[in-house]
């Protein structure tokens, strides 16, 4: 991948809304999510809780329709891997009901470690109910090493 | 005076430590630091003010700037205005030898970082590039190295008679305090720590 | 209920088995997680590795195992380096800060390998139960 104008890049996309998707927590993937993960904890692994709801973190897998906007150099970052994951649990979520999750493009910068020179998109998520309340933002890193 | 040269706070892009967070760290745990370095990366952080907690924790808290070159990354150390306006501390392939010979210039002393690290680390780039004139001092010692790595540091050290110093690398606050340097004297801020890194009497040192 | 340098421990099954069912909960089900051979041949990874968000599914987990009836707020993991799938890792949370007042404390998260070298690192803030819930008292 070559050498990016990240300073292009931010000033043309970053803080975009770019995609709306509506995905389901489905009760099975949220308790196996949690019991995979190594939870104790009844109100995420034990359906039968009054206050069961699916792992904070678990939203963190779903990704929208699009994972870039439409003009960005997309081919660029084919390679790309996941640096991390930020989760800001706003809400419980909630088994069984649909949530909308708006996805933009939060921030663009290049820095250099063991990998090499790498690019940096920091992609948020933020997951709504149907009534409007914020229930979650996920950010997470994507890292394109260039010359990959 | 034992300093942890190398931290990060939240101010870095990959910091997840506030300031306040590695006092209180130093002191409960009693670790045997008397202050340590915030060297944020390819920024120089002007604007945090550490005085206020300074005296409360009684601890010497310094800033000072981890940027990038083709040969790996570097600490700064004396960071002044001259030298914000010489280098451009945004960049990720700063010439070494511009880093080196802007920071003599300006009163600042320049420490390549993690030399045993792929990549970041002068111990890589030497094989391909060739030694770079001008360095004097390196981290032989730096938390988060991986197995060789500080090995490989020590023998660069040995090779070429570099003077050698120890930070942390810290990015969460438990990090704090696996490395350090002890220098034989109290520094007293940013200029006088740069004055005693040319002094050259100070020794790496490790804990964890 | 948490004091400040409290540390907790927990080694989380990152069997085949484990992640296999974990990747189609997930809908993540590729040869990267799930095949040793091809993760090296086609991947230039050292084995299959952990998905990043399973890890950080295990130290939010490491949480709820370290504080009963805390809630989560936030968690920021950096994924610094695989994790491969079957080994043996440690998840380790230690109290870096807490405000008794707001009722949250804060955690700095790795997860170790074998050589307890970092590969995942991060932080977690949590609401701490009510003090009547939390039976120190």
């Amino acid at each position: 991948m070559a050498v990016m104008d990240v300073d292009k890049l931010k000033a043309r996309f970053v803080g975009r809304e770019f995609d709306t998707s509506e995905f389901v927590v489905k009760h099975e993937d949220a308790l196996t999510f949690a019991r995979c993960c190594g939870e104790t904890d009844s109100r995420y692994s034990d359906p039968e809780h009054p206050d069961y709801q699916a792992p904070p973190t678990f939203l963190a897998r779903f990704v929208g329709r699009r994972t870039m906007p439409e003009e960005f150099p997309a081919d660029e970052f084919r390679g790309a891997f996941d640096g991390g994951k930020l989760v800001v649990a706003h809400a419980p979520v909630p088994v069984g009901e649909t949530l909308i999750a708006a996805s933009q493009i939060a921030d663009v910068f290049r820095k250099t470690g063991r990998s090499g020179a790498m690019t940096f998109i920091v992609h948020r998520m933020e997951f709504r109910d149907r009534a409007g309340t914020l229930i979650s933002t996920v950010d997470w890193k994507l890292i394109q090493k260039e010359g990959a | 005076m034992i300093l942890d040269l190398h931290n990060h706070s939240i101010k870095s892009d990959d910091g997840r430590a506030r300031v306040e967070n590695y006092c209180q760290w130093i002191r409960k745990r009693e670790l045997p630091l008397d202050g340590f370095v915030l060297t944020e990366h390819r920024q120089f952080d002007a604007e945090s003010d550490y005085r206020a907690l300074e005296n409360e924790f009684g601890l010497r808290i310094l800033k000072g700037s981890e940027v990038e070159t083709e040969y790996g990354h570097v600490l700064l150390f004396g960071v002044n205005p001259d030298l914000e306006r010489a280098l451009d501390f945004t960049r990720v392939d700063l010439p070494l030898a511009t880093v080196l010979e802007e920071s003599v210039r300006c009163g600042a002393v320049a420490v390549p970082c993690h030399p045993g690290r792929p990549n970041v680390g002068l111990c890589a780039h030497y094989d391909t590039l060739g030694p770079a004139e001008g360095v004097r001092i390196i981290e032989v010692a730096s938390g988060g190295s991986r197995a060789g790595e500080e090995e490989a540091a020590a023998a660069l050290a040995e090779t070429h008679g570099y003077l050698g110093v120890g930070g942390s690398d810290a990015h969460i606050v438990s990090q704090i305090g696996r490395r350090a340097t002890r220098f034989p004297r109290e520094i007293r801020d940013e200029e006088d720590l740069a004055a005693a890194l040319r002094e050259g009497s100070f020794e790496a040192v490790r804990w964890q | 209920m948490v004091d400040f340098g409290d540390e907790f421990q927990f080694q989380p099954d990152v069997s085949m088995e484990t992640v296999r069912t974990f990747v189609k909960a997930a809908r993540m089900d590729f040869w990267r997680f799930t095949d040793h051979e091809r993760a090296r041949k086609d991947g230039g990874l050292p084995g299959a590795i952990v998905p990043g968000i399973m890890s950080q599914g295990i130290l939010a987990a490491a949480i709820h195992r370290f504080v009963p009836g805390g809630t989560l707020r936030r968690i920021d993991t950096i994924f610094r380096a695989p994790v491969i799938v079957g080994s043996s890792p440690l998840a380790k949370c230690v109290v870096t800060h807490v405000d008794e007042d707001e009722g949250v404390a804060e955690f700095d998260l790795t997860l170790e390998n074998e050589a307890g070298e970092t590969r995942v690192l991060g932080t977690a803030v949590v609401s701490l139960p009510p003090t009547d819930e939390r039976g120190d008292e």
